[in-house]
């Protein structure tokens, strides 16, 4: 049995939204080689970059936030990102683990 | 994601019902699986590998679509023999995982409402309490009384029902003599040798939360194990 661990995040993303917020919810949706949280680990970032919850150990946070503010500004409903290790050019963040995730982005409408 | 199927998500949480979202990344147009209830059309070409994720209670996505699977689980049922202070910090770290505690004591002084807030605590002996809770082999059991009047009821019960996980607190000595009267009750070696006995991982902690953190610990440890 896995996932004896409830993060509550949902119930988090629905208290924002109550309070006339606007909702991005990250989720890891694909892994490679070593990652530090497993697939279904879920971040929410508002319009103004508060975050809660996380979808890596900290290392790719920052970038998740920002494009999450894109998108509410873009209006956009969803975006795949994907981060790789020490991923330079596009990010300046990386994985420091050597693992690969695929994080999704969403919008809650 | 739909706010409205934010909100049933978190609805079916809390009527513990098991379930799944589906998501189709390529829109980001999501819904919700439960067993026996229909698909919608588009995800319905999918259902043999939705259904093959849900069983196997996995996240992730369908091998060549943009289809997401996450399921979700329902909390660990956790008996706690014993409404005694090491039983307050089980309930306080288990609120931040995925373990939903019942306490059972028979002594009306320990199971007081001051001392668990928004509890339910089975104020009978085990034998009455388990008629009010359906067990099986995903149950888990901590003894905390060292009382054999309390805890030994409890503990055959948890062996016949094959609980993943049975723990009981007391020193060595108080477990030897727990083994004797389960040998004497007719169970096996090889049952009795799988209760945790004395309970938790070795910490060195001697405090109430310390006691209370590992027994958590080794809880959280075998739940992993399943």
């Amino acid at each position: 049995m896995k996932n004896s661990f409830d993060e509550k995040i949902l119930e988090e993303a629905n208290d924002w939204v109550n309070a006339n917020q606007k909702v991005v919810l990250a989720t890891v949706i694909q892994t490679w080689g070593s990652s530090p949280r497993q697939v279904g680990s879920r971040m929410i970032v508002n319009e103004k970059g508060d975050f809660s919850g996380s979808v890596s150990g900290g290392c790719v946070e920052s970038a998740v936030v920002r494009e999450c503010i894109g998108l509410i500004k873009d209006n956009k409903p969803c975006k795949k990102l994907e981060f790789k290790v020490s991923n330079e050019s596009a990010w300046e963040v990386g994985l420091a683990c050597g693992g690969e995730i695929a994080v999704y982005l969403e919008q809650v409408n | 994601m739909k706010l409205q199927t934010l909100r049933s998500i978190i609805e079916k949480k809390k009527n513990k019902s098991e379930f799944a979202i589906i998501t189709n990344l390529s829109n980001g147009e999501s819904e919700i699986f439960e067993k026996d209830k229909s698909l919608s059309k588009e995800m319905q070409i999918y259902s043999n590998q939705i259904n093959e994720f849900f069983k196997l209670k996995k996240n992730g996505v369908i091998e060549n679509s943009e289809i997401f699977v996450e399921t979700y689980v329902l909390p660990i049922k956790v008996i706690v023999v014993g409404a005694v202070h090491i039983a307050q910090y089980l309930v306080d770290f288990s609120k931040s995982l995925n373990f939903e505690i019942s306490i059972i004591d028979p002594r009306g002084y320990f199971a007081s409402e001051q001392r668990f807030p928004n509890m339910k605590i089975i104020n009978k002996w085990p034998d009455e309490a388990f008629k009010e809770i359906e067990t099986n082999e995903n149950t888990a059991l901590i003894a905390l009384t060292h009382d054999p009047k309390i805890d030994d009821p409890a503990l055959q019960h948890a062996l016949k029902k094959k609980f993943y996980y049975i723990g009981a607190l007391g020193s060595k000595k108080t477990h030897e003599s727990r083994c004797q009267r389960l040998k004497e009750a007719g169970f096996s070696g090889e049952q009795i040798n799988s209760i945790h006995g004395p309970i938790g991982i070795k910490l060195g902690g001697r405090s109430a939360p310390e006691i209370a953190l590992s027994i958590i610990a080794q809880l959280v440890s075998e739940t992993y194990k399943k």
